[in-house]
C-alpha cells in the first residue's frame, strides 16, 4: 500500500516538473522567440500556437500509466531541462560538416543548424520546375499564403503531445512544395546537425513537404551531430500527398550518444499515392518516434519499415498508428531491432480499420534480436477492425542468434565475433535493402558495422 | 448501449450483405426458464453489516470473517477498471443482493432429499445428476445460485484422498489449507472486483489433490445464476500437490432475465511440484436480447500459479455466453520448466461485447507458454484479444508462442488484438501472430460445390477455425462446445 502511494506521490511529481518544463518552454517560444516571428507570420499561425499551447496546458501530462508512455519514461528528459534554441549558429563552414556527409551520395542538400535553416550550409543546386524547396521561417515572411491552411494541418487537433509544443514553438523547419506532376529525380537531403551548446537546448524543427497530384520525390532525413553533445531535438513533419503522388523517404537517426531525440510525423495519403518510409534507428540515449498514417483517398498504399539498434542505455521507441478510414488501401509496417548491451526497445504499432474500410490490408511485422542478458524488448502490435471483409495480420518475433547458423559460419574458420556480426548485418540488411540509393545503402550498412563492432556480442 | 427498436435492427441486418444467413443467428436462447424456489436472500445494499452478515450465516470463523473485511474496506478505495474495450452503464453496487441461498428443508442428506425443482432444473439443462453418476463418471458439484445443494461421487474421491467440497464446507473442514492458499494467487487487491468478491463471495469450489495422485475423475460444477438481481460471487481454489494432476470442468448457463445481472469470479489454481492442472470452460449465460438489453455481466479473474518445479497449468475456454466478458485467464511461471496454456474460443453476436485474453508471466528458467486465442465475432459483436507475454530477466531459456485469429462475420463487428510483450532475457524466444479475415468466398464455394448448405459450410468453416482449441478439451465437453458453437452462430453468419 505505501509503495502504491509512494510511485503514486513520484507521479505526482514527475507530472508537475513536466509541466513546469512544459511552461517554460512555452513562455520561451511566445511571441518574442525569434524566427518565425508573430507579426510576419500572420494571424492564423498565431491562432494556431495559442491553440496548440491551449492544448498544452489542457493536455494531462503522461505518466507511466499513460498507455503511449508506458514503456517510456519521460523522466531523463524532464530532468535535463532542456531550454528553447535562441541564436541561430552561423560559425560552421561547409567543411565542418564535410566528415558526417554520405559519401557518394548525389542529393540537392538542405542544412539546418540547431534547427534552422542554414543558407551556407545548404546547397540546393538547380531545381526543376514546380518545386519550391526552403526555409519555412523565409517563407513564411516571402510568402505566407502558400502555406495558410497547409502547415498544422495535420499535426494539430489530437496531435502528440510534443507535436503541440513544436506548433506553439516552432522556428524554422523546412519546406519542400512539390506542383502538380512535379518530378524531382535527385533526392533531396535534409540534414539535421546538432552542435552542443553550454546549456542543453532543444531545437524544434518544422518541416511540411507537400507532393501535388502525380508528383514524384525522394527525401533523405539525417539527424546528426558533432560530437557527443546533449540537446534535444523535437521535429515535428507533415507530410501530403496528392493522388498518384509517390514519395520514397529514408529517416536516418543518428544523434550523438547523449541526445534525446524526438519525431512525430504525420502523413495523409490521397487517392493511389504511394508512401515508402525506411526509418533506422541508430543514435541518442532516448529516442521516440510517432508515425501517424491517414488516408484520404483509395488505393493509397503505406509501406513503413524501419531498422533499429540500441546498444548501451539507449532506449528506442517507434509508435505507429495508422487509420484506414476509407476502403481499399493498404498498409505494411515492418521493423527490425537489434539489442544489445541495456538497450531497450519499445515497438507499439496500431493498425485500425474504420467501419467503412473494406478491402484493406494490412500487415505489421517486428522481430526483434535480443544479443544481452540486461536488454530488453517491449512491443505491442495491435489491430483494432471494424470491417469484416478485410485482410489484417500481425506478427512478432523476439529470439537471438541460432546457435546452428552460428556453428555453421565456425566451422568454416570465422570468428564467434565476426560470425554473429555477420549475422546480425544479414538480420539487418532487409530492411537496409529497401533503401532506394546505393550510397545510402552502403553507408548505414557500415554504420551499422560499426555499431556492431563495438558492441559486446559475446 | 442505447435501446434500438427491434424492427430496426431487423431492417438493418436486411440490409446487410450479412442478411443471407440471419434466420440462422436469430435462434432464442435455449436455457432461458426460472425456477420457482423460495431463496433467503439478503435485501439489496452493501456495508460492512452485509459482509458480515455473508460471513454469519455461512456461520464462519473469525479470520475468515476478518479477511472478508479487510477486503471490503479495500475495496472501497479501489477504482472500477476502465481500460477494456467493454462499453456498459456504470453498474450500482448498492443495488444488488449480496446472498441469495435456496432453502434448507432440514438439509439434504443424499441426492433423493433434493428439492426435486432443483433436479429438474438441472435435467431441463442437460444435467441429469443421477445420470451422470451412473455413466459419465464426472463427480458433479452444482451451485443453484450461491450454495452448493448436491454433491457426488464424495467418496470414490475420498478414497483416493481428494478433497472436492464447496469452498463454505472448506473453510470449515480445512481451515489449514484454506488459510495456506486462500488469496495467495489472486489477492483481494488484484483489482476492483477481486476486492468485491474477495469481501462478499458466498460459495464456490475447492479442490485439494495430495501428492502423487492422479484425481481418478474429472471434476466439475455447473454454475448457475437464478434469482434476479443477485450477483454470484464463486470462489474457486484449486490446489495439486506434488506430482498430482486434476481436470476441472466448468460450464454454466442461466436463466433469461432482462436486468444485468453482475459476475464477479475468482479462480485460484496452485500446482506444485510436478503437478498439472487442466481447466475447461464451456461459459454460456444469457447474452441479452438482441438490442443488448439484460445479459450477465462476467467479470472474472482467473489465475494460475505454477509454484513448483516442471508443473503445469492448462487454460481452456469456450466464450458464447454473456454480454460483457471480461477475463483473463492468466499463469505466473514461477517454477522452472513449468508449463502454461491458454487455448480459447470465444464469440460474440448481438450486442455481445468481449475483452478476453492472458497472461503469461516467465520467472522460472526453461519455462515455456501456448497461446491460442480464436473469436469470432458475428452481427453487432465487439471482441478483444488483450494479452501479456512477459519475460524476465532470470527466465533463461522461456519460450512462448501466440497465436491469435479472429473471424469477423457481417460488417457491423469487430474483432482487436492488443498483444504486450515484453522480453528481458536473451535466451528467450517468442513469437506472436495473429490475423484478422472473415470467411472467403472461395472457402464458402468450394464447400457449397459439393453440395453442402450454406449453413453447414459456414458451421463446418467456424469449426475447422476452432479445431485447435476444441482438441484440448475434454471429449464430453468438446461435443457439447461445438455443439454450442453451432447454436450460438445460428443465424449469425454471414
Amino acid at each position: 500500500m505505501s509503495a502504491a502511494t509512494n510511485s503514486s506521490r513520484q507521479q505526482t511529481e514527475a507530472a508537475e516538473a513536466f509541466a513546469g518544463w512544459l511552461h517554460d518552454l512555452g513562455e520561451a517560444a511566445s511571441p518574442a522567440g525569434t524566427g518565425v516571428d508573430a507579426e510576419s507570420a500572420q494571424g492564423w499561425l498565431a491562432a494556431e500556437r495559442q491553440q496548440a499551447a491551449e492544448r498544452l496546458r489542457a493536455q494531462a501530462v503522461p505518466t507511466g500509466k499513460s498507455e503511449s508512455w508506458r514503456y517510456t519514461g519521460l523522466r531523463s528528459l524532464i530532468d535535463q531541462g532542456f531550454i528553447q534554441v535562441d541564436e541561430p549558429l552561423s560559425a560552421l563552414t561547409p567543411e565542418d560538416i564535410e566528415e558526417v556527409l554520405v559519401p557518394g551520395l548525389d542529393a540537392h542538400r538542405a542544412v539546418l543548424v540547431n534547427g534552422r535553416y542554414s543558407a551556407s550550409l545548404s546547397e540546393l543546386g538547380t531545381l526543376p520546375r514546380g518545386v519550391r524547396v526552403g526555409s519555412l521561417s523565409q517563407m513564411l515572411e516571402s510568402d505566407p499564403d502558400a502555406l495558410q491552411g497547409v502547415l498544422t494541418r495535420l499535426a494539430g487537433e489530437g496531435s502528440h503531445l510534443f507535436a503541440a509544443l513544436n506548433t506553439a514553438a516552432m522556428q524554422d523547419g523546412l519546406v519542400l512544395l512539390l506542383e502538380r506532376g512535379a518530378l524531382l529525380e535527385r533526392p533531396i537531403e535534409i540534414i539535421h546537425l546538432s552542435v552542443g551548446m553550454e546549456e542543453p537546448r532543444v531545437a524544434q524543427p518544422r518541416h511540411l513537404i507537400s507532393l501535388g497530384d502525380g508528383a514524384q520525390a525522394q527525401v533523405i532525413e539525417r539527424y546528426i551531430s558533432l560530437g557527443d553533445a546533449l540537446y534535444c531535438t523535437n521535429s515535428v513533419l507533415e507530410i501530403a500527398l496528392g493522388r498518384d503522388a509517390r514519395l520514397t523517404h529514408a529517416r536516418l537517426q543518428q544523434e550523438s550518444p547523449n541526445a534525446f531525440h524526438i519525431t512525430s510525423l504525420y502523413l495523409s495519403q490521397d487517392a493511389n499515392s504511394h508512401y515508402a518510409g525506411v526509418n533506422i534507428g541508430l543514435g541518442g540515449i532516448w529516442a521516440r518516434t510517432d508515425l501517424v498514417t491517414r488516408f484520404s483517398g483509395e488505393h493509397a498504399e503505406c509501406d513503413l519499415q524501419g531498422l533499429y539498434l540500441a546498444g548501451d542505455k539507449q532506449l528506442i521507441d517507434y509508435h505507429m498508428d495508422v487509420r484506414h478510414g476509407l476502403p481499399n488501401c493498404s498498409s505494411r509496417e515492418r521493423f527490425k531491432g537489434i539489442l544489445y548491451g541495456k538497450g531497450r526497445a519499445v515497438f507499439d504499432g496500431l493498425v485500425y480499420v474504420a467501419r467503412d474500410a473494406q478491402k484493406t490490408d494490412a500487415a505489421m511485422s517486428n522481430r526483434n534480436l535480443i544479443l544481452s542478458e540486461n536488454a530488453e524488448v517491449d512491443t505491442k502490435p495491435q489491430l483494432e477492425i471494424y470491417a469484416d471483409d478485410v485482410k489484417c495480420s500481425h506478427g512478432t518475433t523476439v529470439g537471438q542468434i541460432e546457435p546452428e547458423a552460428l556453428f555453421y559460419l565456425r566451422s568454416r574458420g570465422i570468428s564467434a565475433s565476426l560470425a554473429r556480426r555477420m549475422l546480425c548485418l544479414g538480420f539487418a540488411g532487409e530492411i537496409i535493402d529497401a533503401l532506394d540509393s546505393e550510397a545510402l545503402r552502403d553507408y548505414v550498412t557500415e554504420q551499422v558495422g560499426d555499431r556492431l563492432e563495438r558492441a559486446p556480442l559475446d | 448501449m442505447s435501446a434500438i427498436p427491434a424492427e430496426a435492427i431487423r431492417a438493418e441486418n436486411q440490409a446487410d450483405s450479412s442478411g443471407q444467413y440471419d434466420d440462422l443467428v436469430n435462434a432464442g436462447y435455449e436455457h432461458g426458464f426460472v425456477t420457482e424456489i423460495e431463496s433467503d436472500t439478503l435485501p439489496p445494499g452493501l456495508d460492512e453489516t452485509v459482509v458480515r452478515a455473508i460471513s454469519a450465516r455461512k456461520g464462519e470463523p473469525e479470520w475468515m470473517t476478518e479477511w472478508r473485511l479487510s477486503a471490503y474496506s479495500k475495496w472501497l478505495e479501489m477504482p472500477t477498471p476502465t481500460w477494456a474495450a467493454v462499453h456498459y452503464p456504470p453498474i450500482d453496487y448498492q443495488a444488488i443482493s449480496y446472498f441469495s441461498a435456496p432453502k434448507k428443508k432440514d438439509g439434504p442428506k443424499s441426492l433423493d432429499e433434493v428439492d426435486p425443482i432443483l433436479l429438474e432444473t438441472y435435467e431441463k439443462l442437460g444435467i441429469p445428476i443421477e445420470e451422470q453418476k451412473a455413466l459419465a463418471g464426472v463427480a458433479v458439484d452444482a451451485v443453484f445460485d450461491s450454495v452448493s445443494v448436491a454433491t457426488t461421487f464424495r467418496k470414490t474421491l475420498h478414497e483416493a484422498g481428494v478433497i472436492f467440497c464447496s469452498i463454505s464446507e472448506a473453510v470449515q473442514e480445512y481451515p489449514e489449507l484454506v488459510q495456506k492458499y486462500l488469496g495467495t494467487v489472486v489477492p483481494p487487491t488484484d483489482n476492483f472486483y477481486t476486492g468485491l468478491n474477495s469481501a462478499v463471495f458466498t460459495d464456490g469450489t475447492f479442490v485439494y489433490v495430495p501428492k502423487h495422485t492422479r484425481c481418478p475423475m474429472e471434476l466439475s460444477t455447473y454454475f448457475r445464476i437464478n434469482t434476479a438481481n443477485t450477483g454470484q460471487f464463486e470462489r474457486t481454489l484449486i490446489v495439486a500437490d506434488e506430482g498430482s494432476y486434476v481436470s476441472y470442468l466448468e460450464g454454466c448457463t442461466a436463466p433469461q432475465r432482462d436486468e444485468n445481472q453482475l459476475h464477479a469470479a475468482v479462480v485460484e489454481l496452485i500446482a506444485l511440484d510436478d503437478a498439472e492442472i487442466k481447466y475447461s470452460t464451456v461459459q454460456n449465460w444469457y447474452p441479452g436480447d438482441e438490442n443488448g438489453k439484460g445479459g450477465i455481466y462476467n467479470f472474472v479473474t482467473k489465475r494460475g500459479d505454477c509454484r513448483g518445479h516442471r508443473s503445469k497449468i492448462s487454460w481452456t475456454q469456450v466464450e458464447t455466453g454473456s454480454a460483457i466478458t471480461w477475463k483473463y485467464p492468466s499463469c505466473i511461471l514461477r517454477g522452472d520448466d513449468s508449463v502454461g496454456e491458454f487455448y480459447s474460443v470465444a464469440v460474440t453476436k448481438g450486442r455481445q461485447q468481449a475483452d478476453t485474453g492472458t497472461k503469461m508471466i516467465h520467472l522460472g528458467k526453461n519455462t515455456s507458454s501456448t497461446i491460442v486465442s480464436k473469436g469470432i465475432s458475428a452481427q453487432h459483436g465487439q471482441q478483444a484479444y488483450r494479452g501479456l507475454v512477459r519475460i524476465a530477466a532470470r527466465a533463461a531459456g522461456a519460450r512462448n508462442h501466440t497465436q491469435c485469429d479472429s473471424l469477423l462475420i457481417g460488417d457491423k463487428s469487430s474483432a482487436h488484438t492488443f498483444p504486450y510483450i515484453e522480453v528481458k532475457n536473451p535466451s528467450a524466444k517468442m513469437e506472436h501472430e495473429a490475423t484478422t479475415s472473415k470467411i472467403s468466398d472461395d472457402q464458402l464455394f468450394y464447400c457449397r460445390s459439393r453440395g453442402l448448405s450454406e449453413e453447414d459450410a459456414v458451421s463446418m468453416i467456424v469449426n475447422g477455425f476452432c479445431k485447435e482449441v476444441f482438441n484440448e478439451l475434454p471429449m464430453e465437453f468438446a461435443v457439447e462446445a461445438q455443439k454450442l458453437l453451432s447454436i450460438s452462430l445460428e443465424g449469425a453468419v454471414g
